[in-house]
């Protein structure tokens, strides 16, 4: 090929192009209109989120040999499937999607929780012996453990031998916390009052483990302890959140005596959902004074 | 024994070879942890120091866990090779690292010679060595081992498929094993972690697996890592199943927190034999990765390099068709960061194929370690050049049933082209029959999982 | 882990034929121990399978129900099941005889024999549905993700329904079957209905009872027929004289949001389809010429042929076995309602909906008054879709809003009873208990969907209590 043809073809081709991307613009994501001579793997419009699942739903591979099959597979998992290559590697699109996913993740894992979710709750705040992200990570042994301060603060505000007590701490996502906690609590709390159990004083464990509930519940005396975590989290979602329960907790105790619930989040059990199933579960577990492996025997 | 060093001025004593072997250990936060690593810099390297001097003999006298306590230790001494024992004894662990890397070994003469070493011997030789060290080492060693093909043989690198879903929905998986075999992923094997670890559920999947192995005529291996108990009751039920799965520790109390012994593994080798699907002789996939016997108190206060070792010893006795290493699903209490994921899984590699086993890498990370892809692509081409059997693939690298990411289906080739490696022999062939494949480069055709439902259907 | 069954009957009353089945449903918590409970149907099998009974009539419509009760008697006697072992089911009277005065008398004949929890439904757009899900084109559309329409071609009818992962997308009915011209055992033609008359004239034949049957003639008209049926599964781009005509009235075009790729065929013309036919007249009908005729057009090769689970007793099996669902596994309900029978269903407008989640329920108040006063019903279930992830404050206005009208409508006897497809009936039902301090029953069920007009049926709780066994019904009578 010579060059000025090569170059023609270039030329024809972006503008090809050019009046795809403008079509598709036009037609916006909520349209669908099926125009056969479009090729479904054309890059989606400018003003679609390539993290966004409408976006991910869209095939990439160019010219496939079934395309409605192609399809068809790709609902039948979340997995990223039919994205295509560039030689051997990803797409730039399913590249940067993937690179986003993840720093969504890791802005769960080390930011803090808002602090109007905290305020909005009236919680107060105790932290760990963890002095920060890194700590955290990496010394779960501290992060079941309430600083020297927070069990004076403790000490001073919460209701002491209350029949449950509720607590929320950041775990592996501060994501998770801000996107359900404000639903969960008072769904739980409410239902808790209203079959006569008394609550105790609600606060937030910053850099909190699961296990810091035993000491707590040591503490208070609680009879039932529930925490909320965030849960490590997936590029799928990092809202999923969990709360383990445990009927007369103690430092050390076996894992197996934990009940958990996980999964809380808007594509899993939602919020207030959870917070009623909770309520329910939290009587049972009252009322047989025992929790995890025990509860199921 | 001598326990102590003077180091750049100061004086080092240590109490025992195993604080040596801990303190000799590259930095890992699970030793951290277990509070046996290091506190400084140099004390690391004076214990790295002392090691060196350290003769064979000794460590072999001085298992991690007691021979009486432990079958993982027993198993390893009683099947020790003692003449090749005999004749390296005497050597200091300076002396063996020298021996690995010098000219005068040749790959056979490094697998005689593992015949005769402990997991101890192994795990402190690592402790001495360089990345670069690791992976000149490993890749003078070839292991390979033969199921329904052979993996392992020189200017390969094959892929385990994992089509995990969160659900196990048979249809899913298979869009997602489609996926993965257009791309020329699936020579290891194709296997998939279940969400449901009963027999029903394994047997779907199996039988699925099973089919599409059948239909498309593809020379690969299938399983589903369920729990052994549960893979051998499904297997009693005449499962198709290639091979049997098991994550193992280095020590008889993490097997028992995993649920199984040495002897659940033997039924399962009796079993296989009369009625896996596997034509053998290696049915075995074992998986591993250092902190799990941390996690489950079962370290003896050892440190991680040295359980992983052992190990490795507990694989030997059953010639295994695989064995990953799962390098950075545990979290970053035991492995901080891509640096420590990075050497971990090196030394995992190295230290497998000294013991003859033969090693793939699960070269993988979770969102609350300080690690990207970038590092766990660096990792998979520095396995590749360390002549590493296998390594791992998912649809972009998203797992999506466990929550982690490792090597994308994309990654395998772009590894193979850019280090002059090639699938599986047979595998190849078939991947050119298909299309897939045209001298060692992917095709247009490849990444396209239609291809399989244009020809075939599933009722 | 535990599985529950339960034992489903499945009546079929049609035009020409009469069978009953049994089945067993099993019933598992599917999800994980770290997980909410997910209780979920895991197998579906049928256990007993009548012979094809001729439905036996009094006239050319009435049912003679005296008859099928005996039917019923001996199959429950030879399966080897009682009444009372039944724990779901549905009767169902279907093509021509679905029909007002049969439906009321044959449910009253199997009163006894219907067990606790047994239904009866009728009308083509239920029954094609039904067909569907026997023949196994609903499964078939799940499991592979793709769109698939099922076409039971009987006696006198073809139902058809598309199905798209699962989801109901179209329905519609043809006056196209086998024994729209019956032929005598001397060869000469005994019956041709209007439809068949108007398929001939389409191919330009004249036929008429006393006509010698010529299967090359036949064949023509049922030629004639396959090409209507083609051409209505186009979707009503091309719409010729022919197919006007034998559209089955309260039909339409089938309108279909995607696109159909499979074809699957049940009822009695079905084998005819899916096999070799040796004998063109062995049941003395057109029946295997349909078949032919069918084979060799053009829809077979518009669209890829899967194969049917069921054929002639697609309908009854979907009746025995696939109009039983399972309620989601968070639920709120009070003890000792059920089982319930027979419940209408008024379900929320989009607005209303909306409203309530607000704490606004006039429009909804008057509906309900009005939906009471003409049904002449004391029950009622209020049907909404709900909302997917709805805020603590929403859901709470919600529900004082739902309780307070309910509350104050209904009589002082009725529960209140929700069903909601969104999964969010406990936490609706929690919060309407609380606000009525448990003064009346509530059942708040979610994860089921039911229309406008539907009536619902509610089994005792299953699986230690964690879900509800629920069959929705549509009553259409022709």
């Amino acid at each position: 090929m010579k060059v000025d043809e090569k170059l023609i073809t270039l030329i024809t081709e972006a503008v090809i192009q050019e009046l795809k991307n403008q079509k598709m613009k036009n037609t916006g994501v909520s349209s669908s209109v099926y125009e056969p001579n479009e090729p479904v793997h054309e890059n989606p419009p400018a003003d679609l989120d390539i993290t966004s699942r409408e976006c991910k739903a869209i095939p990439l591979v160019e010219d496939p040999a079934d395309p409605e099959s192609l399809e068809r597979m790709m609902r039948s998992t979340t997995a990223r499937i039919g994205v295509g290559k560039a030689g051997p590697r990803l797409k730039t699109q399913t590249l940067l999607a993937l690179r986003a996913d993840h720093a969504g993740a890791r802005d769960a894992v080390m930011l803090d929780v808002d602090p109007k979710v905290i305020e909005d709750l009236k919680l107060f705040t105790v932290q760990t012996c963890c002095r920060d992200k890194n700590e955290f990570l990496t010394r779960p042994d501290l992060g079941r453990k309430i600083s020297e301060e927070g069990l004076k603060v403790l000490r001073e505000r919460c209701v002491m031998r209350p029949d449950v007590q509720l607590i929320v701490a950041d775990g592996l996502s501060s994501t998770a916390i801000n996107a359900n906690i404000r639903n969960v609590l008072p769904m739980l709390t409410d239902g808790l009052k209203a079959k006569g159990f008394t609550v105790g004083t609600p606060f937030f464990i910053r850099f909190g483990r699961v296990a810091a509930e035993d000491q707590i519940a040591e503490m208070l005396g609680a009879k039932v302890v529930c925490i909320f975590v965030g849960e490590r989290p997936g590029l799928g979602t990092a809202e999923s959140m969990s709360a383990y329960i445990a009927y007369d907790a103690k430092v050390g105790m076996p894992e197996a005596r934990r009940t958990v619930v996980s999964n809380i989040h808007r594509d899993g059990i939602t919020a207030v959902e959870a917070g009623a199933y909770l309520t329910d579960l939290i009587e049972k577990i009252y009322q047989a004074k025992a929790s995890g492996v025990e509860l199921q025997n | 024994m001598k326990l102590s060093t003077v180091l750049s001025g100061h004086t080092f004593q240590f109490r025992s070879l195993k604080e040596v072997l801990a303190k000799a250990n590259e930095l890992k936060s699970g030793d951290v942890l277990a509070g046996i690593a290091a506190s400084s810099d140099l004390e690391r390297i004076a214990a790295k120091e002392v090691l060196s001097h350290i003769l064979l003999s000794e460590l072999r006298e001085n298992p991690a866990v007691p021979y009486e306590e432990d079958e993982v230790t027993r198993m390893n001494q009683d099947s020790l090779n003692m003449e090749v024992y005999n004749r390296i004894k005497n050597w200091t662990v300076a002396e063996l690292r020298e021996y690995i890397l010098g000219y005068q070994s040749t790959g056979e003469d490094l697998r005689a010679l593992g015949t005769g070493l402990t997991a101890e011997m192994i795990a402190a030789v690592a402790k001495l060595m360089s990345n670069l060290d690791l992976i000149y080492g490993a890749s003078k060693i070839k292991v390979p081992a033969t199921c329904n093909t052979t993996i392992g043989l020189p200017g390969t690198l094959a892929t385990r498929l994992q089509p995990n879903h969160s659900t196990d929905n048979v249809e899913g998986i298979t869009a997602s094993t489609f996926e993965g075999l257009s791309y020329g992923c699936g020579d290891a094997l194709i296997g998939l972690n279940p969400v449901n670890d009963t027999v029903s559920s394994l047997s779907e999947v199996l039988k699925r697996f099973d089919q599409i192995k059948h239909d498309f005529e593809i020379p690969t291996q299938i399983c589903v890592l369920g729990h052994i108990t549960t893979q051998i009751e499904a297997l009693k039920q005449n499962t198709p199943m290639d091979m049997i799965f098991q994550s193992v520790a280095g020590s008889e109390k993490g097997n028992r927190a995993f649920g199984f012994s040495a002897d659940t593994v033997r039924e399962a080798r009796e079993l296989l034999k009369e009625k896996g699907t596997g034509k053998g002789p290696n049915v075995f996939y074992f998986e591993t990765g250092q902190g799990s016997e941390l996690s489950s108190d079962a370290h003896y206060g050892a440190d991680q390099v040295t359980m992983e070792a052992r190990c490795y010893a507990f694989c030997r006795e059953f010639h295994p068709w695989m064995v990953n290493t799962v390098v950075g699903f545990i979290g970053p209490e035991y492995l901080y960061d891509s640096r420590q994921v990075i050497r971990a899984g090196l030394e995992d590699h190295f230290m497998g194929k000294l013991s003859g086993i033969p090693m793939g890498c699960d070269c993988c990370y979770t969102n609350h370690m300080m690690a990207d892809q970038n590092d766990i692509e660096n990792l998979a081409v520095l396995l590749g050049a360390a002549g590493i059997n296998y390594i791992l693939g998912v649809p972009s690298s998203d797992d999506v049933m466990l929550n982690y990411q490792t090597n994308a289906y994309h990654d395998v080739n772009a590894v193979r082209e850019s280090l002059g490696l090639r699938p599986i022999r047979e595998f190849e062939i078939w991947l050119e029959k298909m299309g897939i494949m045209e001298n060692g480069k992917l095709t247009k055709y490849a990444g396209d999982p239609t291809i399989f439902t244009a020809r075939k259907r599933f009722s | 882990m535990t599985t529950e069954t339960i034992l489903s009957v499945g009546i079929d009353i049609g035009t020409s034929t009469t069978q009953v089945i049994f089945s067993r449903i099993a019933m598992e918590n599917t999800s994980g121990f770290f997980t909410v409970p997910h209780v979920s149907i895991v197998k579906k099998e049928v256990v007993y399978k009548s012979p094809v009974y001729t439905t036996p009539l009094k006239s050319d419509y009435l049912i003679d129900t005296q008859a099928v009760r005996d039917i019923v008697a001996k199959e429950f006697a030879s399966a080897g099941y009682r009444p009372s072992d039944t724990g779901s089911g549905a009767v169902i009277i279907t093509g021509e005889s679905a029909r007002k005065e049969n439906s009321d008398a044959v449910l009253e004949s199997l009163s006894s024999f219907a067990g606790d929890f047994v239904v009866s439904a009728a009308g083509p757009d239920m029954e094609s549905v039904i067909a569907g899900k026997g023949s196994g084109a609903y499964q078939y559309s799940i499991d592979q993700h793709c769109c698939v329409a099922n076409l039971d071609v009987g006696g006198g009818t073809t139902n058809i329904v598309v199905f798209n992962d699962g989801e109901v997308i179209a329905r519609g009915c043809l006056d196209i079957g086998g024994r729209l011209i019956r032929i005598g055992a001397d060869g000469i033609v005994t019956k041709v209905s209007p439809a068949a008359a108007e398929a001939a004239k389409a191919a330009g034949i004249t036929i008429q009872v006393g006509s010698p049957a010529d299967a090359q003639t036949l064949g023509k008209i049922t030629d004639q027929m396959a090409l209507a049926l083609a051409d209505y599964m186009d979707g009503g781009t091309k719409y010729p004289d022919l197919l006007k005509k034998i559209i089955t009235p309260g039909s339409s075009i089938l309108s279909c949001s995607a696109k159909i790729s499979y074809l699957c065929f049940s009822g009695g013309v079905a084998d005819a389809v899916y096999n070799e036919n040796d004998q063109l007249f062995p049941y003395g009908d057109i029946g295997i010429l349909l078949g032919n005729s069918i084979k060799k057009s053009r829809l077979l090769r518009d669209y890829r042929l899967i194969p049917a689970g069921e054929t002639i007793r697609a309908t009854v099996v979907g009746a025995g076995t696939y109009t039983t669902t399972v309620s989601g596994s968070t639920i709120t309900y009070s003890e000792n309602l059920f089982p319930l029978k027979n419940i209408p269903v008024l379900r929320m407008t989009e607005k209303e909906q909306e409203d309530c989640f607000q704490g606004e329920a006039t429009a909804l108040r008057m509906r309900i008054r009005w939906f009471l006063n003409q049904n002449d019903e004391k029950r009622m279930v209020l049907a909404m879709e709900g909302k997917k992830d709805p805020s603590y404050s929403e859901i709470r206005l919600a529900a004082e809003c739902l309780s307070e009208v309910l509350m104050a409508e209904l009589e002082e006897e009725a529960p209140l009873l929700l069903v909601i497809s969104t999964d969010i009936g406990k936490a609706l039902g929690q919060l309407m208990r609380q606000n009525i301090h448990d003064e009346r029953p509530v059942i708040a069920i979610d994860r089921v969907h039911v229309e406008d007009g539907d009536f619902v049926d509610m089994g005792k709780p299953i699986l230690d209590g964690l879900a509800i066994p629920i069959v929705v019904k549509t009553l259409i009578f022709g």
